[in-house]
């Protein structure tokens, strides 16, 4: 901020303790789940969950989408098998994430790798892995506490929309499609060449083509399965052929120095 | 206000906790395994393609099919104008919380207006 530092690629300085250093990378997603964190918990209160359970939820799950999934499910009075379903495939998608995370937390201990996978999600897997990838004195320990620092001000904005909830009336309608934005904000940072913005509409002309022939929320994995294997057999194909093919062109957002992670770096 | 669901506390908290066994597995599980072994090539060029499509297929769940039937609707206009700024400012700022708080005002202002 108003602090100067001689060298802009930011030289991090020795004394300052961890917690803040941590605290300092952790901070924009902090800030980012205070409005979701409160949608999310006005709809888990107006799905009948308390105040205590919303806080719970929060902290054992831990996933945006699953808890939003949760609220929707319940108010459509959905058997609880179906739900638990429901949440197993949503949150498959960690197999992935904590797979890429694996190289840079070989010779963790087992115990270290049960807490660390607790609170591991989307939002603070993408700082994580880029601190790895990019910084060389990151270790596991200052990503758990960025892990921690995220779940604290998830679970009590949560705990906070829940009270919120209880006290106000609102138009559930509008505080669900924060469940959508927060999904379109993913795909949008998932992003990287022209091949992902195909496979990307190529999904979700099969989700709805699949939904419609199952008449269930099975057909949304189906239609991930095809998807992604599609977009793998292509792009390994386009490498293997064509590795000039303008459909690797990588995308570039005007808006990518701002990013959540980055900007932590340069101020 | 009432709420729809009926159900009791005892059995929101299993929910809760079977809901924490299928969101702990699946982050425990390869973390565990690929750290003591190599994780194959392929497998995670193919995962590469998961969360792309997965969230896709969310956004058009919650847009263009119906929650009951599982039929397609085109009527969610508000929802459809959203998704688009959305988009829009998602790619602009790269903020999660900008995003989502444009879309919660942009569908309020444009379920009154349509």
């Amino acid at each position: 901020m108003n602090r100067r530092r001689p060298n802009p690629k930011q030289v991090p300085d020795p004394n300052e303790p961890l917690w803040r250093s941590t605290l300092r990378v952790a901070m924009p997603l902090n800030l980012s789940y205070i409005p979701i964190g409160l949608a999310c918990g006005i709809l888990l209160h107006a799905a009948g969950l308390n105040t205590l359970l919303t806080g719970l939820v929060s902290i054992l799950v831990f996933s945006g989408g699953a808890q939003f999934l949760i609220a929707t499910m319940l108010t459509i009075n959905s058997p609880l098998l179906s739900i638990v379903l429901m949440l197993f495939f949503l949150e498959l998608r960690y197999a992935l994430l904590s797979s890429s995370l694996s190289p840079y937390l070989k010779g963790q201990p087992n115990r270290f790798l049960f807490i660390f996978a607790i609170s591991l999600n989307d939002e603070n897997y993408a700082i994580n892995y880029l601190k790895f990838a990019t910084d060389k004195k990151w270790t596991g320990k200052e990503a758990l506490m960025v892990e921690h620092y995220s779940l604290l001000f998830w679970a009590l904005s949560n705990v906070i929309g829940s009270l919120i909830g209880s006290t106000l009336k609102i138009d559930l309608g509008i505080v669900n499609f924060a469940l959508t934005a927060l999904f379109l904000y993913m795909i949008v940072m998932q992003i990287k060449n022209r091949l992902t913005v195909v496979i990307c509409l190529l999904s979700g002309v099969l989700a709805a083509v699949c939904m419609m022939l199952t008449k269930s929320t099975l057909g949304l994995v189906i239609s991930t399965i095809i998807a992604s294997l599609i977009g793998f057999a292509l792009e390994s194909t386009l490498r293997k052929r064509l590795p000039d093919s303008h459909w690797l062109w990588k995308l570039r957002s005007p808006g990518a120095k701002q990013s959540a992670v980055e900007s932590t770096d340069e101020k | 206000m009432s709420t729809v669901n009926t159900w009791t506390s005892t059995q929101h908290f299993w929910l809760i906790i079977l809901g924490f066994c299928v969101a702990f597995v699946p982050r425990f599980l390869p973390l565990m395994l690929f750290t003591k072994r190599e994780i194959p090539e392929w497998f995670n060029e193919w995962m590469k393609f998961v969360p792309v499509s997965l969230f896709t297929a969310l956004v058009v769940k919650d847009v263009f099919i119906d929650s009951e039937s599982y039929q397609l609707i085109l009527t969610k206009v508000p929802e459809m104008l959203a998704a688009v700024i959305v988009i829009f400012i998602a790619y602009r700022t790269r903020s999660m919380a900008i995003s989502v708080i444009t879309g919660l005002i942009a569908v309020f202002f444009l379920s009154m207006v349509i």
